[in-house]
């Protein structure tokens, strides 16, 4: 086996290095048919990653990510599409913020208040994608067209509760409308970065836990099992006895639950607030990075890290007349050719490991001879 | 089961193109603010930037005004969809470390951002559009420049009521934020001042964080005919530019529309409906812009807000194309009685 | 790349078979055949000269045609539209039904197909079916034609009309290369056979030199096994009882139609049948897997007809299932993950809520090891491994946990003779020790060896029984088809 898992590592690293490097040739081409020397904008990039903020931001987008491509990934290993990612983190960090915010919580202490925020937020996303997974299970709907619906929903359903006379509060000359800022006994403190002027959230921890939980769902745990045979055959799960539609139920559940906690870091750690600028469509990058990652918790991370990093630095390229959007293009190549070179690299590992099971067949077992 | 793999080699992967990079980097550092007096600007727009054909387009304008007439080496930068405010932070801090003096944001969504930048770069000069949030961005070195955009939407709102033949007017908002809000309340107060019992279409053709709406012409149609259709001959499209839609359907229909931000009649881009806009509501970010970089360049800062309202100028409604001709003087009576404080116009609806 | 040193010859005009256990190299050989893969060295010669197959295309172009062994006909389309599928005969701008239909009848007309043109497919017979699929193939202009395991869906009337055909064709001056591992076939229709062992080929004989037996020792490498039960063991206690199964189809037809049986401890019941008269709904009834109209299923005297299929597996019921692809295994799964597969609560893959991952190794390994699956590890891919092999992980894994019955689909199907006889003797085994098995299968000879007692089911219910001391296969293949005497006699 030794011989095997070497020549599979090399195997598996040729995917998303050959993409990366794919991708960084296709934007190098585009940055030079558009006049800019990709050379020095590679050193722009990298010269601000060498700035602690710059790290400690693109730690905490990552953590954002991440928590946000576990909850599709949980969705891909069963093959259910939830794009509704979206709209589950924005109502439950939004009513997580009214919770966190509201004057009742005070009296609490900070970690029962933070756990409460957390339970909130989980429970909100929860019902949100379950709401999707009943009426799959229920009426046969796609999951790709009720999350869909339900993001929209979402949105409308947050604007209509972002008004003074419900969980709003409106702040004498700002433009802006949020929920009743969170104050410090409900906040996460943030981990303190040398050199930067920001800090790396506190719920950086959680994004970890929440790694480790889903690694340890997925291999070690029946109920991981179960969904990743689903994922696989259906219908040889459902001859082993897996009931499907529970299956679906909770899964759509637990990745709910997942998003939920997609906007908490940014919430407790820095916002403080669910405001008209807090950000949207993390759901969206989410399918993204679970794809660059392979649904793998690591490989997530590395995802989440390298989106987080390309994000930030490239507000340096807008400073040297570049225009930012390159980074779009490039994240976007990525993710295309990623998919195509993981898909590739795993027919050929396949025909690979199939000759292999052959020869080792032909050569460990001389076949006696009978002569006819 | 060996998916691990993947993981790790993506790790290694990713290690090897940040090292492969990483050779090629080198540190300048920041070059320390333009020579010779000469204003190094930084201009942070909100999404869309310059080109937005909307506020943001506005201040860039203000800025073009500006390099006309003082020495000025000017940056411009933009946020992107979905970002954090971390990104907006890092967006000026990058401004303000490169040595770029004054500083100008537009747009709410960089107050908290800027308050902090502000508070650690205590000798730059810095300026917010549209916000004054008391404890976030009124620091010493910060200039809040806000409007009071209900003020001339009362006024487009009067002209509507007077030329409106079916006592039912429209209004056509963007993105239904507090700041169109604002516009709405504006222009219900002066529709109603003339009208008490005249009819106010509202529509709002996306909520947030959907900013979509102003930019999405064929929602401002539908929004717009549909209001044509209950009988509405006026609308105001506070949409950016969804407008376009609202005036297109307005001149399919014969009926007027009334533009936003800047004087819409003359601008190129709508050139084929400009016959139906009978006012614009005019907001001049370009002015407040302009007036900043004049004061820093004339040593002559003023911290805190400076409200833009009619008295200045600084919103007014637009007359190009004569079609509001008749009722000016009317216009120009609660105009006075605005500025004179006679009239209070409400800000939220 | 399951071939090396493959060298076959095959004279003009005749009908030549290839023959070997599964997972020998004949798939493979016949794909670079056809062009569907590419060898990495060694040549290909047509009329003695050497050609290149590439693509599916180019092998049609030189005049090979295959004729799979599942047929790739579109039911809802006539006979004529399904051969022009593909390569349609133009004329102006629409597609000449005229001339493919004359077309069609002389082909059918010439080499004895029998076919009309103008029937939906849908109305057709399996056999029927075959011969479309062959008239298609010649439609394109082959010559040389393979036909990959055509006997295997046919029962032994529709196996003799097939075999006139081919001898059709072959004094027509076609060439036929014939895929087969049933030997009594072979010998009757070949006219050289090519054997093919570990991916090589190992001898090539005329059928006049040799006995069934001779050839399956060539196939093997070894002596062979056969299928048969010693003394009974049959007790009396009912294991499975099964009471006025009723199961329709969605469209309310009923597929399975008030079927009744038991089955004892010890005991091993055959169904024979052909291929789509309620095996497949009485299996996934039996599993849970498809909803029932009205009947009653007992297992040990407990009801468990509206336990779910995980509880039926927990309370002993093993499966083996038909089509191991759609329900046997995951193929991108390691072998120990395929052991998990419906042991998901049980020990030793389980542990509370967790899985234990050791004790699902350390059982895969003994799998491997008592049923001889073949692989270098047991941490491989399914998909990996040949189709006989993922076979004996499936039944080892089913036969694991002491189940107290088993349900057999086609348990030896696709699986080498070294196997098979394990698989028999792992029945044979536990059926001592009071397993009780339902064992469907196309294979009339396993059926009939290995059964305590066998049924025929047709159109959904048992229609006759018989002693399998005492049947002969012709006699189950009449009762298969409807054409008995349909007169039980036990």
């Amino acid at each position: 086996m030794g011989r095997i898992s070497l020549r599979s590592v090399g195997l598996g690293l040729a995917a998303p290095v050959g993409a990366l490097v794919f991708a960084l040739l296709v934007c190098g081409v585009i940055l030079s048919i558009t006049g800019h020397p990709p050379f020095s904008v590679a050193e722009d990039m990298i010269g601000s990653l060498e700035r602690p903020r710059t790290i400690a931001n693109s730690l905490n987008s990552a953590t954002t990510y991440y928590l946000s491509a576990v909850a599709v990934a949980i969705g891909f290993k069963m093959r259910l599409f939830n794009i509704g990612v979206d709209g589950q983190y924005r109502l439950a960090a939004m009513l997580a913020a009214a919770l966190a915010g509201a004057s009742f919580m005070e009296s609490l202490p900070s970690v029962v208040r933070i756990l409460l925020t957390i339970l909130a937020a989980m429970l909100v996303g929860a019902v949100w994608s379950g709401i999707a997974g009943f009426l799959k299970v229920t009426r046969g709907v796609s999951e790709v067209i009720s999350t869909i619906m339900l993001n929209a929903i979402a949105t409308a359903l947050v604007a209509f509760l972002l008004n003074p006379d419900r969980l709003a509060v409106t702040v004498a000359g700002s433009n802006n409308i949020g929920t009743a800022p969170i104050t410090e006994g409900g906040q996460v403190p943030g981990i303190p970065y040398s050199g930067s002027s920001s800090d790396v959230y506190g719920l950086v921890a959680l994004a970890a836990v929440v790694g480790v939980a889903y690694w340890f769902m997925l291999n070690r745990t029946r109920f991981g099992f179960d969904l990743k045979a689903t994922g696989e055959s259906e219908s040889a799960a459902v001859a082993s006895g897996v009931n499907v539609k529970k299956m679906v139920l909770a899964s759509m559940l637990l990745s709910g639950a997942v998003a939920g906690l997609v906007g908490l870091p940014q919430l407790l750690g820095d916002s403080h607030s669910y405001a008209l600028d807090f950000p949207a469509g993390l759901g969206f990058t989410g399918i993204a990075i679970a794809l660059l990652g392979r649904n793998h918790p690591i490989g997530m991370a590395f995802a989440a890290f390298l989106w987080g990093a390309l994000d930030q630095t490239s507000n340096v390229l807008d400073l040297s007349g570049v225009p930012k959007e390159i980074v779009v293009i490039m994240q976007g190549v990525i993710v295309l050719s990623v998919v195509i070179a993981y898909e590739l690299v795993r027919r050929y590992k396949l025909r690979l490991e199939q000759r292999d099971v052959g020869r080792a067949l032909g050569t460990t077992k001389t076949p006696e001879e009978v002569q006819g | 089961m060996r998916r691990k793999r993947g993981g790790a080699l993506a790790a290694i992967a990713m290690a090897g193109v940040l090292a492969l990079a990483g050779c090629g980097a080198s540190d300048d550092g920041g070059d320390s603010g333009g020579a010779s007096g000469e204003l190094k600007i930084g201009l942070a727009y909100d999404i869309g930037g310059r080109g937005d054909q909307s506020f943001n387009d506005s201040a860039a304008r203000g800025l073009d005004k500006a390099k006309d007439e003082f020495s000025i080496e000017a940056t411009e930068l933009e946020a992107s969809q979905g970002e954090t405010d971390a990104q907006k932070e890092d967006r000026l801090r990058q401004l303000a470390e490169g040595g770029y003096n004054p500083i100008i944001a537009v747009g709410f969504a960089y107050a908290g951002p800027l308050g902090k930048v502000a508070t650690d770069f205590p000798e730059v000069k810095f300026a917010i559009v549209d916000d004054f949030t008391p404890g976030t961005d009124d620091g010493p070195n910060i200039a809040n420049l806000t409007f009071a955009e209900e003020q001339g939407s009362f006024l487009v709102g009067v002209a509507a009521a007077l030329k409106s033949k079916t006592d039912s007017v429209g209004f056509v908002g963007g993105v239904n934020t507090p700041l169109i809000q604002k516009f709405e309340a504006g222009y219900t107060a002066g529709v109603k001042a003339v009208t008490p019992d005249a009819t106010v279409q509202v529509k709002y053709l996306t909520q947030p964080p959907d900013y979509s709406g102003f930019n999405d012409p064929a929602k401002g149609e539908t929004a717009a005919n549909g209001m044509l259709d209950a009988d509405a001959d006026v609308i105001y499209a506070a949409a950016g530019g969804s407008g376009s839609g609202v005036f297109r359907a307005a001149k399919e229909k014969g009926a007027m529309g009334i533009g936003v931000d800047s004087d819409q009649y003359n601008l190129p881009s709508l050139n084929d409906v400009k016959d139906v806009i009978i006012t614009s509501m005019v907001k001049s970010v370009d002015l407040a812009v302009y007036d900043f970089i004049k004061s820093v360049d004339g040593d002559s800062f003023k911290a805190g807000n400076t409200v833009y309202d009619l008295s200045d100028g600084g919103v007014q409604y637009a007359t190009s194309g004569g079609k509001i001709e008749d009722i000016k003087p009317q216009l120009e009576e609660y105009k006075q009685k605005i500025i004179s404080g006679e009239i209070e116009v409400p800000s939220t609806t | 790349m399951a071939n090396s040193d493959v060298n076959v010859a095959v004279r003009t005009g005749t009908v030549h078979a290839l023959v070997g256990e599964n997972g020998a190299g004949k798939s493979t050989l016949m794909k670079i055949l056809y062009g569907m893969q590419r060898p990495d060295e060694g040549t290909i010669s047509i009329d003695g000269s050497p050609t290149d197959l590439t693509t599916p295309a180019d092998a049609i172009a030189v005049g090979i045609g295959m004729v799979h062994q599942h047929f790739m006909l579109a039911d809802n389309l006539t006979v004529l539209e399904n051969v022009v599928l593909g390569d349609e005969p133009r004329s102006g701008g629409g597609i000449d039904f005229k001339a493919a239909r004359t077309k069609i009848k002389d082909i059918s007309a010439r080499y004895g197909l029998g076919v009309e043109p103008d029937r939906l497919v849908d109305e057709l017979g399996v056999g029927e079916r075959q011969r479309v699929e062959i008239l298609k193939v010649l439609f394109r202009g082959a010559r040389i034609l393979i036909l990959d395991e055509p006997t295997a869906v046919l029962v032994p009337q529709e196996v003799d009309e097939l075999f006139g055909n081919l001898r059709e064709l072959k004094s027509e001056g076609l060439t036929i290369l014939f895929i087969s591992h049933k030997l009594d076939e072979v010998l009757s229709v070949a006219d050289d056979i090519t054997v093919m062992r570990r991916g090589t080929t190992v001898a090539s004989v005329s059928p006049g030199e040799v006995t069934a037996r001779q050839l399956a020792e060539l196939m093997v490498g070894s002596a062979l096994p056969v299928p048969e039960l010693r003394e009974s063991t049959v007790t009396e206690t009912p294991v499975l009882e099964v009471e006025g199964l009723t199961v329709t189809s969605p469209d309310g037809r009923a597929v399975l139609d008030a079927m009744s049986f038991t089955i004892h401890a010890g005991e091993v019941l055959g169904i024979a049948g052909v291929e789509g008269n309620g095996q497949a709904e009485l299996v996934e009834a039996l599993m849970g897997i498809r909803p029932l109209q009205s009947g009653r299923i007992m297992l040990q005297d407990k009801d468990i007809t509206k336990l779910s299929t995980r509880k039926r597996r927990d309370a002993g019921v093993g499966y083996v299932p038909e089509d191991r692809h759609r329900q046997g295994v995951l193929l991108e799964a390691t072998l120990w993950e395929n052991r998990i597969l419906g042991h998901q609560t049980r020990a030793p893959s389980a542990r509370g809520l967790l899985l234990n991952r050791a004790g699902a190794r350390a059982d895969t390994e003994r799998i491997v090891e008592e049923y001889d699956v073949r692989t270098p590890s047991i941490d491989v891919a399914a998909a990996s491994l040949s189709g006989g092999n993922q076979q004996k992980l499936i039944v080892g894994r089913e036969m694991s946990g002491d189940p107290v019955l088993l349900i057999a689909s086609h348990p030896t199907r696709g699986v080498d003779v070294g196997a098979q006889a394990a698989i028999w003797e792992q029945i044979r085994k536990a059926r001592a020790e009071h397993l009780a098995v339902l064992l469907i299968s196309a294979d009339l000879d396993e059926l009939i060896g290995m059964s305590d007692s066998l049924a025929v089911i047709l159109r959904g219910k048992l229609v006759a029984s018989y002693d399998p001391t005492a049947v002969t296969p012709e006699e189950l293949g009449s009762a298969m088809t409807g054409a008995g005497d349909g007169g039980p006699h036990d």
